[in-house]
């Protein structure tokens, strides 16, 4: 030990060693990402398999079908009838439906407030009580009034009510079925959810009238379109990237695939040829939905509470119709129905490439581990070397032994604590003034750090050592933050360490074309320019991102805000300070 | 308790207790949609004399020797599945005091002069019983018993002597299935054995596919105020058949969708077209079916050893329908009740009855209900949890009063122990939309509390509740959940744990009993997989390596005179070092001699 401690010492005063750690870091996001490049190879990811016992998918014969296509026509028929109908007269009618197949239904108001919007609506949903159950355990069956497009889901709502009456025929459910029929596929279930787990603002969220057990997962049917389909789309991202279990996914794969014949896919990717590319994209697009954290169906926001959903949506031109489709939910409600526990053998982290292809957390994790890491190495290695005497000049001016810590740490609390601006402004204010809001924040963003700069200057003569210091302090934090968020958000947490890794490598420079050429390259990749050009590209007009983000913010509860504007946002802050300062002439 | 049998003793005004008798009866009442009440009722007496002197004749042998031998004055036995649905169904049979929570609920008078003898006995008892009904009644054990104070009163007449020596416990298994394996032993125990009379009837799958269904025991002592006593056994089962899920054949039980030719459907709506569209009306055409399609089996005569005064088999249901019955069947009809028919049935003859479909509304008519409109229940009661995750809950009773008369009654709750109440956030919420403005105060009127102890026994809460018209009732607490040992979990650990249903025992304005429906809590549970073990220990081994190797790294070692001068810290306490050694040795110089050590002192320092 002795000798190891001894060799360890005189190796930390090779000053070789401190040469090392900047191209440790990137190295470690070099690795990071071809990490990720390599995870769609069949080496790497698996296939999937479904591994709770209870599930047997596709082990019953389903019988929806035959008379129940007319039952199918007739309440499609009174669906079209209400397509001009307000909220409460279409809710009355679906309650007096509902009441005729002998279900309970309850209704519920809510009311939600973002970007001076009101999102206003009444839920309607009923509970088929499980014949011989004991009311402790629920599935739910959703059908939102518009669909995810906000056309009017009419096959959808038609089959949730042609399914309720079919269903109450059987004795064997070991679980009672809500049927959940919300005005809209995003405000909605969010508040239904909320109230069932007593979670709701009970100000502008009405509690439920009539509640069941424990819900043990969920299915929405999105089907606004009349034609036959080709295949079953596979909608599973929750709120903040959370996932529903895997054995959802794969039971309905499983059934839809191997029972009905009819393809799936997931991730909008028709037409998946297995092939290298196909999968990166899968996964690429998967990550990015994940990473965004937006609910993306109304399944959403049942994961956060554990309950794992998914949406099915039917694409494409086939020879599939709707009777297909209710064999389908058939099938997978009797594959639920047969769980004794609540789904937990599966995986909840996961990354898919196909629709039967995954890799799991501990095969990815490394990938933003590494990017994060980039920042602690970087972190520590300036730690150190603030530590280090000044190599040139040893004089007066030589700050006395150890450090001066103050004002670095005051440089990095201000970037810090004045992140809540960005944070505040764009989840409160309304729709017409959120785009020029954003102007002016991206602009003083810009012009904020070459104020920092100059205020730092002639201030507080700076020395190298404090901006050795600051930068540590903020990578310190977002190495930190982005290792941690890493294994709630794996996607978030990559695509926020990959654009902030400019700021490993920034440092102040008297050389003014790579001052210039440094500033750029942060202007580009400053979050402001981020988001903007992701719209662009995207064809999305900034003000409807801006109020998506606060209405995520507001109504699910979506932190991406917060690691955009609160870790990313400050570390790019200080980055550019530094990169702007006029390096001290020592 | 025998007013609450007017149920039974509408039909049966002359009954009257007598030493030695066994009556049976089927009661027979639609309910709206298509749902069927099947009450089976059964009554055996003894007398107290044959009893001791184990002289069985129509009370079973193998319970009475049970009960002699575990010492047992009063037993009430529950097997119960299913939910009683009361917003369409109304009252419940026998105003509720036959059935119990969901799963299994035993409670019983013990003869014993200490508790610690009531326990012993009740492990015989409930051991016992375990047999003999094939149950996993040997589950009740401490954790799962307790002693109600208010919410039960003996049924039988005991003389208050004995009373006082005997004590009362309560247990309850929710997570019991109950199947035809319970069946069976009821059955046996009958004297007829299910081989004649309307037990003929009862098939177990038909019973345990009805949408509610409860099967009791009771055996308690009566004495009539002339005559000797009696030991009485009551034996019930209560069913409610969805008649649509009971007429299905038996070789073909599959709710196919039917030929689109059988459909009912809406032929006023304008899209209406048959083979094409239909809008169903099914729910709006009215009950018929006949006793042998909804039992599966055709009723076999009368049991010989039946009160031949007592009729067998009634049905409610309004004078204008049509019931016809077997031949030999003899229907009667009450003045005082029109809306009840019974039927006196010869001995070996096979016995059935047909209910013929409702004459169908003149155009523009509503159509009559067909049945008899169920009476609207005293208290409706609706209990769940409330709150996320996996440290704290909240529980939360609805009580709605619909009548006009406040309601008062005794709200029990037998909680598990690793569910820790908290009693401070007890708190009852009166409906804001009500125009009485009562506090919690008011509302709850006495509480008996018995606290859980960790692993040893449940919690115990009774409250006097007072609800008045027209009034609903929030009753809120919160708990926290423990976490359980690693192999105190049971296989299922992620299924969750159940929790009995609360016993709601109205006082006034009659007596009655609810049960809500039992609940499923989750605890916190460990990942029991592999995986997660591995990642747990290596997480522990790289943290346990990486400290050391840090430390190693990056704290600065030097050498003792190297070190930075003293802090100003390390100054003052030298100082105060400095002073005190100063005092000692000046104590020591006027003790004299005794310097040396003190001097020894300072050089080691």
């Amino acid at each position: 030990m002795p000798r190891l401690l001894s060799t360890a010492l005189s190796l930390r005063r090779d000053p070789r060693l401190l040469k090392i750690p900047p191209y440790v870091s990137a190295f470690c996001i070099a690795i990071g990402v071809v990490w990720l490049l390599l995870l769609p190879l069949d080496d790497y990811s698996r296939r999937t398999y479904v591994s709770e016992n209870a599930l047997l998918p596709g082990q019953v014969h389903t019988y929806f079908g035959g008379s129940e296509q007319s039952i199918f026509r007739g309440f499609r028929h009174e669906v079209d009838l209400l397509a001009s109908k307000n909220n409460y007269e279409v809710n009355d009618k679906l309650e007096s439906i509902l009441t005729g197949f002998g279900v309970k239904v309850g209704r519920q108001n809510y009311t939600y407030h973002s970007a001076g919007e009101i999102y206003s609506g009444e839920n309607v949903y009923g509970i088929l009580q499980a014949p011989r159950g004991d009311a402790t355990e629920a599935i739910v069956l959703v059908a939102a009034w518009k669909s995810i497009d906000e056309q009017l889901n009419r096959n959808g709502v038609a089959l949730v009510l042609t399914l309720a009456r079919y269903f109450k025929r059987w004795s064997l459910w070991s679980k009672d079925i809500i049927l959940l029929l919300p005005p809209d596929s995003t405000t909605g279930t969010q508040a239904w959810v909320d109230a069932y787990h007593d979670a709701h603002d009970s100000k502008h969220i009405a509690p439920l009238p009539l509640k069941s057990g424990a819900l043990q997962g969920a299915l929405a049917i999105d089907y606004p379109f009349e034609h036959r389909y080709h295949e079953l789309h596979i909608i599973y991202d929750g709120t903040n990237g959370q996932l529903p279990n895997l054995d959802l996914i794969n039971s309905i794969v499983n059934i839809a695939g191997g029972q009905m014949g009819i393809e799936t896919t997931v991730q909008q990717m028709a037409g998946h040829t297995d092939s290298y590319q196909d999968r990166l994209q899968t996964m690429l697009r998967g990550m990015l939905y994940q990473g965004l954290g937006y609910p993306t169906g109304p399944h959403s926001s049942f994961i956060p509470y554990h309950v794992d959903a998914i949406t099915l949506q039917p694409t494409g031109e086939g020879w599939h119709d709707e009777m297909a489709m209710g064999r389908v939910v058939e099938g997978s409600f009797r594959s639920l129905n047969n769980l004794l526990e609540h789904l937990h053998q599966s995986f909840f982290f996961y990354l898919l490439m196909q629709k039967n292809r995954f890799v799991s957390i501990g095969t990815y994790l490394p990938s933003a581990m590494l990017l994060a890491a980039n920042f602690t190495i970087m972190a520590i290695f300036l730690w150190v070397k603030s530590g280090q005497p000044m190599a040139k000049k040893g004089t007066a001016d030589k700050p006395k032994d150890g450090r001066n810590l103050l004002s670095p740490l005051a440089l990095v609390a201000t970037c810090h604590s004045i992140s809540a601006i960005p944070l505040f402004i764009f989840n409160h204010l309304g729709i017409k003034t959120l785009p020029l809001a954003f102007l002016l924040f991206s602009v003083s963003s810009t012009v904020l750090p070459a104020a920092f700069s100059f205020l730092i200057a002639s201030l507080h003569k700076p020395t190298s050592q404090f901006f050795q210091l600051t930068k540590s302090f903020s990578l310190l934090i977002l190495g930190v933050s982005l290792a941690t968020l890493s294994t709630l958000n794996f996607s978030l947490a990559f695509l926020v360490g990959l654009l902030a890794s400019p700021l490993t490598f920034i440092q102040p420079t008297k050389n003014l074309v790579t001052k210039a050429f440094l500033a750029i390259l942060l202007i580009l990749t400053s979050p402001p320019v981020i988001i903007s050009s992701a719209a662009w590209t995207s064809g999305v007009a900034m003000s409807e991102v801006l109020k998506a983000a606060s209405l995520g913010w507001n109504v699910w509860g979506m932190y991406t805000p917060i690691i955009v504007w609160c870790v990313w946002w400050p570390a790019w802050l200080i980055g550019m300070t530094n990169t702007l300062s006029p390096i001290s002439k020592i | 308790m025998r007013s609450l049998l007017s149920f039974l003793l509408l039909a049966v005004p002359s009954a009257l207790v007598s030493a030695t008798e066994y009556h049976e009866q089927l009661n027979l009442r639609p309910l709206p949609l298509s749902a069927l009440l099947a009450s089976f009722n059964f009554r055996a007496n003894t007398s107290i004399a044959d009893f001791e002197a184990q002289n069985f004749r129509l009370f079973p042998r193998s319970l009475g020797q049970i009960l002699q031998y575990a010492g047992t004055r009063e037993l009430h036995l529950r097997f119960t599945l299913g939910r009683w649905d009361a917003e369409s169904w109304g009252t419940r049979p026998w105003d509720g005091t036959k059935e119990g929570g969901t799963g299994v609920e035993l409670w019983a008078w013990l003869d014993a002069e200490t508790d610690q003898e009531a326990d012993e006995k009740w492990l015989t008892l409930t051991n016992a019983l375990s047999g003999l009904f094939c149950a996993s009644l040997n589950f009740i054990d401490g954790t799962r018993t307790i002693r109600p104070v208010v919410s039960f009163q003996p049924e039988g007449d005991h003389p208050n002597t004995t009373l006082d020596n005997t004590r009362l416990l309560h247990g309850v298994l929710p997570h019991e299935v109950v199947c035809t394996e319970n069946l069976t032993p009821f059955l046996k125990m009958l004297p007829c054995k299910g081989k004649a009379g309307i037990a003929s009837l009862l098939d177990g799958h038909k019973l345990f596919d009805a949408s509610f269904q409860s099967m009791a025991i009771d055996v308690r002592p009566i004495c009539p105020s002339e005559g000797e006593c009696v030991l009485q056994l009551e034996q019930t089962v209560d069913m409610v058949l969805d008649v649509d899920r009971s007429k299905r054949p038996h070789d073909n039980p599959i709710p196919r969708p039917p030929p689109s030719h059988d459909l009912i459907c809406d032929t006023t709506k304008p899209y209406h077209k048959p083979d094409d569209s239909c809008f169903p009306v099914d729910h709006l055409r009215g009950q018929d079916w006949t006793l042998s399609q909804i039992f599966g089996r055709t009723m076999k005569g009368t049991c010989p050893l039946t009160d031949p005064e007592v009729p067998p088999v009634c049905v409610h249901i309004p004078s204008t329908r049509d019931i016809f019955s077997a031949q030999g069947a003899h229907e009667i009809k009450y003045p005082n009740n029109d809306s009840l028919r019974c039927y006196h049935i010869e001995q070996d003859k096979e016995f059935t009855l047909i209910l013929t479909k409702p004459e169908a509304p003149v155009d523009g008519e509503v159509a009559p209900l067909g049945i008899v409109k169920p009476e609207t229940p005293v208290l409706y009661a609706e209990r769940s949890f409330t709150g996320h995750g996996q440290e704290h809950g909240g529980m939360q009773a609805i009580l709605t009063n619909p009548g006009d008369d406040t309601v008062e009654f005794v709200y029990m709750e037998s909680l598990p122990w690793f569910m820790r109440v908290y009693l401070h956030t007890l708190s009852a919420r009166i409906s804001a939309s009500s125009p009485n403005t009562n506090t919690s105060a008011e509302i709850v009127k006495q509480i008996y509390y018995r606290p859980a102890l960790d692993r040893a026994r449940g919690t115990q809460l009774e409250l006097l509740v007072s609800i008045p018209p027209h009034c609903t009732v929030f009753l809120t607490y919160d708990f926290e959940k423990s976490i359980l040992r690693y192999t105190e979990y049971p296989p299922d650990a992620n299924r969750g744990f159940d929790v009995a249903a609360a016993v709601i025992t109205t006082l006034e304005p009659k007596a009655m009993n609810i049960r809500t429906t039992s609940l499923l809590l989750y605890l916190p549970t460990p990942d029991f997989s592999m995986p997660y073990n591995v990642i747990i220990f290596t997480s522990t081994t790289i943290a346990l390596a990486f400290g050391g190797l840090y430390n190693i790294l990056v704290r600065r070692m030097v050498g003792a005179n190297e070190a930075p001068p003293a802090a100003i810290k390390d100054k003052v306490l030298g100082f105060i070092e400095k002073l005190k050694k100063k005092k000692r040795t000046v104590a020591a110089v006027a003790a004299g001699g005794s310097a040396k050590p003190a001097t020894g002192k300072t050089e080691a320092k």
